[in-house]
């Protein structure tokens, strides 16, 4: 198709602020799905179960619908819903390049949160066109003109032209097609220079193999083109194509400016990775399209299942995950307490909990998951620079001459009345204010540099818990701090229980060596003998409690009515030991570790 | 060798809090039901014995009427249960004789009838001298009346009496403990039964302290440490007044430890009649020179009135091994290995050779002549002695029997 008739745009909004509605509204209008099949459909782009819960997107998708506009022609119209999460912004900016404009959703009776922002952000400096769009005009809150404003001073965006709808209702939807038509710029890509596609999602489908998501920039995409993919210099033969209307139809082409999906011979999701370029393997392009990235995992932890003659079973669904998802990584890891697991990198905490998700869901396994970590640079006394990410391979502390860790720089959106508490929580992690701007009467935004490791703990928690609610989050990762950063251990009689070893700033180690200690003496049973429980940093220890010994655990009545009583509550007592783990000579059930590890998130 | 019958009489005037039997309050048109189901049952041992796979033995040398509170029953009830022993069994003329009795229920004639069925030794619920203690849990005697009932039974001649203390109860200090015992002593009963209040999921006090909560004055309970402490006084107090401890919760003086409680933990025969009542046989079919049957009847009253059949469990060789370790190490007597290995062979001996170097060094038991005992310290953690000795598989279970 003519370039001049093809819009490629994509819905920046928060949470619940109504993209999905709008995207179902947009299919309705242009005929992509009737009212009908619509009712009982609602919300076609959000598939995974998951994204329909939580009302966030995390794979990303592209829908064509086709719009006759008030001029008299007919549109193809690109809609690419992207991931709305800050661990996929770097997936998010792929969707983004593949886009010409963004219609920019924002709740009328909430007004801009951060996530908004930082997306917004990312489509101006792709130079994409921004609609900004007031949703939920009908509700009796709704306050179209203070929105205005917000988006205004927050975003920096002109919002005389902003456009006030309600998707729920119908309101205003058909204003959003012309404006889409008139405002955003066509795609100004050449069918007939060698082929340059930009990939911004790939999955894998276990019958056709892998599949994946672009955007023709230049050239043309055919069936039976013999392609490679420049990153990695891989060819492979277009074997299927197509767009989805929302519902899969099959093509023969895709030429410059267009969006669609298409099956190559390709087995492997880890190959096409996000952000390549593709082009044709005999008349190759002579440059891959900016922006490409190879993703790093940013948060680890180790993954065990609650039951131990469940490992194998999770070793094949991580595989299995992965073929869908090539930005985790995984590596098996052995713990005293916890038995085989994996240690695990993710994109981010909501990434992790995504996959932990997904496993307990779609697998039906239990899991344990481990304190998240981050991955440091350490650098040795005799001057060598290793990457540590898992406590376990933390160096002995006289071999450190320094350590960095990684630093993010977050930005918070909130109401005054709770800037106090949030003010009190980013000081105590560790955070070194950046900016504080009021960008409306009450509301107020932070900037703020903080060491991820103190994100990936329990940030996100307390943040809602000191703002009830009401405060919005988004970050990206923007340097390396050098922080006096040192293992902490918790003994039991002596021994190191691997599974609960973490890594923390020097002066927060204490404090959470006690909070952890006292917690694992609620749990750990009496035993025979007194045990000591401590925290310590190398061979000094900074915190200690003891649990007394057993005193009794006697069977006080046993006559001939109890013997086979009697005998099955020993037979249960000697199982439940066996199913405990042995750390040294002290036997803890599982429960106290998985307590401890949830202590861990909640303090 | 002689058997030992165990009648369970499942009534009680109340339910004390800490009770985790299946006894309970019913009203008195059950109990001619109930006798009448005995009766039955008795007439019929035989015939339930051979069905079991058990070798029946018609010798009795003991008898044991619990609970419950077997002294609930009106005297001419208690009279037709004797008489249907004595009808179907050959009772020893020198039979110990045992009716559990609660304190305050002993009137004149209720003595008269029991001296009449030949029972010539009374165990008393008392579980605490202290007043406040005993009403705690719901005991509806005193300290006075508990003082009478003794005095009333040995004027009647019944002088082989057995008092059940409870350490542990609502209320208990160490003061008010050495009081209890210091009454006990004084009563100069031949025989003491000090048991650890039992904690478990079966009993209203029970569940409240694992809930954490206050009714049945569940947070007045001492803690365990208190209780063990409580447990080590009883055992000393009791040691020096002559009272010795010949099994985890039992003392008597010289010659007067409970015969018919000796054949559960020394593993004699025994048969039990009524509710929730367990029987143990010599395996009647078994070419196995240890092999045992034990079965069991329900623990409820309907069923049991209803018909329902007893529940069986094979003793192989493996279990008796296993049985004559936890059962026999509740004695202070100890197990003698030289017996073991001359009853089972050698392996019921070399099997556990590590388990009790492992214990021996762990000071739970010491050995002694080739006698394996607890030590105090064993006895208040003897669950974590008894469950190393049992091996790794479970007994082979029949379906139910008729």
């Amino acid at each position: 198709m003519d370039c001049a008739f093809i819009r490629n745009f994509a819905i920046i909004a928060h949470i619940d602020h109504g993209k999905t509605t709008l995207s179902d509204r947009l299919l309705e209008l242009t005929g992509a799905l009737s009212a009908r099949e619509m009712l009982g459909h609602e919300q076609v782009l959000d598939a995974m179960d998951l994204e329909k819960e939580r009302g966030i997107t995390i794979k990303a998708h592209s829908v064509r619908m086709l719009y006759t506009a008030e001029d008299g022609n007919t549109y193809q119209l690109n809609l690419i819903d992207t991931p709305g999460h800050v661990d996929f912004s770097y997936e998010v900016s792929r969707s983004l390049a593949s886009c010409e404009g963004a219609l920019l959703v924002v709740d009328a009776t909430q007004g801009v949160e951060a996530q908004t922002l930082a997306n917004s952000y990312l489509a101006i400096n792709h130079g994409l066109e921004i609609i900004p769009v007031i949703n939920k005009i009908d509700l009796p809150s709704a306050d179209i003109e203070r929105t205005k404003e917000m988006i205004e001073s927050t975003i920096g965006l002109d919002a005389s032209r902003s456009l006030a709808i309600s998707a729920k209702t119908g309101i205003g939807v058909h204003e959003v097609l012309e404006a889409i038509v008139q405002r955003i710029p066509h795609p100004k890509g050449n069918p007939d220079i060698p082929l340059q596609a930009l990939i911004f999602d790939s999955w894998f489908d276990s019958y056709r193999g892998v599949g994946v998501l672009a955007r023709v920039v230049n050239g043309r995409m055919y069936q039976g083109q013999k392609i490679r993919l420049m990153s990695n210099g891989k060819a492979f033969e277009v074997e299927s194509m197509g767009v989805q209307m929302p519902k899969p139809v099959e093509i023969r082409e895709l030429s410059a400016g267009e969006v669609g999906f298409f099956f190559a011979t390709m087995k492997n999701v880890a190959d096409t990775k996000i952000g390549d370029t593709v082009t044709d393997d005999t008349h190759p392009a002579l440059e891959p399209m900016p922006g490409f990235e190879e993703l790093k995992p940013m948060v680890f932890a180790g993954l065990y299942t609650v039951d131990s003659h469940e490992h194998t079973l999770l070793r094949d669904a991580l595989e299995k995950l992965r073929l869908n998802d090539s930005s985790f990584f995984f590596e098996p890891e052995s713990s005293v307490a916890l038995g085989f697991g994996f240690r695990c990198g993710f994109l981010g905490l909501l990434h992790m909990e995504i996959i932990q998700e997904r496993l307990e869901r779609e697998y039906n396994l239990d899991l344990i998951v481990t304190a998240p970590g981050v991955r440091y640079m350490v650098t040795l006394t005799d001057g060598a620079i290793i990457e540590v990410d898992n406590p376990s391979k933390w160096p002995d502390p006289t071999l450190i001459e320094k350590v960095n860790e990684p630093i993010i720089t977050a930005t918070i959106l909130t109401a005054e009345e709770y800037v106090g508490g949030i003010l009190k929580l980013v000081e105590e992690k560790r955070g070194r204010q950046k900016n504080f701007e009021y960008v409306s009467a009450n509301r107020v935004m932070l900037t703020y540099e903080l060491p991820l490791n103190e994100i990936v703990l329990d940030f996100y928690d307390k943040l809602k818990s000191v703002s009830r609610g009401y405060a919005s989050l988004d970050y990206h990762l923007s340097g390396w701090w050098e922080s006096p950063m040192v293992k902490l251990d918790i003994l039991v009689a002596g021994d190191a229980v691997d599974a609960l070893s973490i890594i923390i700033h020097k002066d927060h180690a204490q404090e959470r060596g006690r909070a952890l200690v006292s917690k694992m003496r609620e749990l750990i049973p009496r035993q025979q003998f007194e045990v000591a429980i401590q925290a310590a940093i190398g061979a000094k220890i900074v915190a200690r409690e003891t649990v007394g010994a057993l005193r009794k655990n006697v069977i006080a009545k046993c006559y001939g009515g109890d013997i086979s009583r009697k005998r099955k509550l020993l037979e249960k007592q000697k199982e439940g030991k066996k199913r405990m783990k042995r750390i040294g000579k002290v036997d803890i059930p599982q429960e106290a570790f998985l307590a401890v590890l949830r202590v861990s998130e909640e303090s | 060798m002689p058997l030992g019958l165990y009648i369970s009489v499942p009534f009680c005037r109340t339910k004390c809090s800490f009770c985790n039997f299946s006894a309970g309050v019913f009203s008195r048109s059950l109990f001619d039901r109930y006798v009448e189901h005995l009766e039955r049952e008795l007439a019929g041992a035989e015939r339930i014995a051979n069905a079991m796979g058990g070798r029946f033995e018609p010798e009795v040398d003991s008898i044991y009427l619990g609970g419950g509170t077997p002294s609930v029953l009106a005297p001419d009830q208690l009279a037709r249960l004797f008489a249907a022993v004595r009808g179907n069994f050959h009772v020893h003329a020198s039979a110990e004789t045992t009716v559990e009795c609660a304190p305050g229920t002993l009137q004149p004639e209720l003595v008269e009838t029991l001296l009449a069925c030949g029972v010539n030794r009374v165990s008393l619920g008392v579980q605490s001298f202290i007043d406040r203690e005993s009403s705690s849990v719901g005991r509806l005697h005193t300290r006075a009346i508990t003082l009478a009932d003794i005095e009333r039974l040995r004027a009647a001649g019944i002088s082989d009496i057995s008092v059940d203390l409870i350490a542990g109860l609502p209320y208990q200090t160490k003061g008010s403990w050495a009081d209890s015992l210091r009454e006990v002593v004084a009563t100069e009963v031949p025989h003491v039964s000090v048991y650890m209040l039992e904690v478990d999921e079966d009993s209203r006090l029970g569940r409240e302290l694992i809930a954490g909560g206050t009714r049945y004055h569940a947070h007045h309970v001492p803690d365990e440490d208190l209780t063990a402490d409580l447990y080590e006084q009883a055992t000393e107090e009791l040691n020096m007044a002559g009272i010795s401890q010949y099994e985890i919760s039992n003392f008597a003086r010289t010659g007067r430890q409970s015969r018919h409680n000796l054949k559960y933990w020394t593993r004699q025969p025994y048969l039990g009649f009524g509710v929730d009542a367990h029987s143990m046989l010599p395996s009647a079919g078994s070419t196995e020179p240890h092999a045992a049957v034990r079965f069991a009847t329900v623990d409820n009253l309907d069923e049991l009135l209803a018909g329902a059949p007893r529940e069986r469990t094979n003793v192989d060789r493996t279990a008796a091994i296993e049985e004559t370790f936890f059962l026999g190490l509740r004695l202070n007597r100890g197990v003698s290995l030289a017996e073991v290995r001359g009853r089972f062979g050698d392996d019921a001996v070399s099997r556990y050779e590590a388990v009790i170097a492992d214990l021996v060094e762990a000071k739970l038991v010491e050995l002694q002549d080739k006698v394996l005992r607890l030590t105090p310290r064993g006895r208040l953690l003897s669950n974590n002695v008894f469950e190393r000795f049992l091996c790794d598989r479970s007994p082979v279970r029949d379906g139910p029997g008729t």
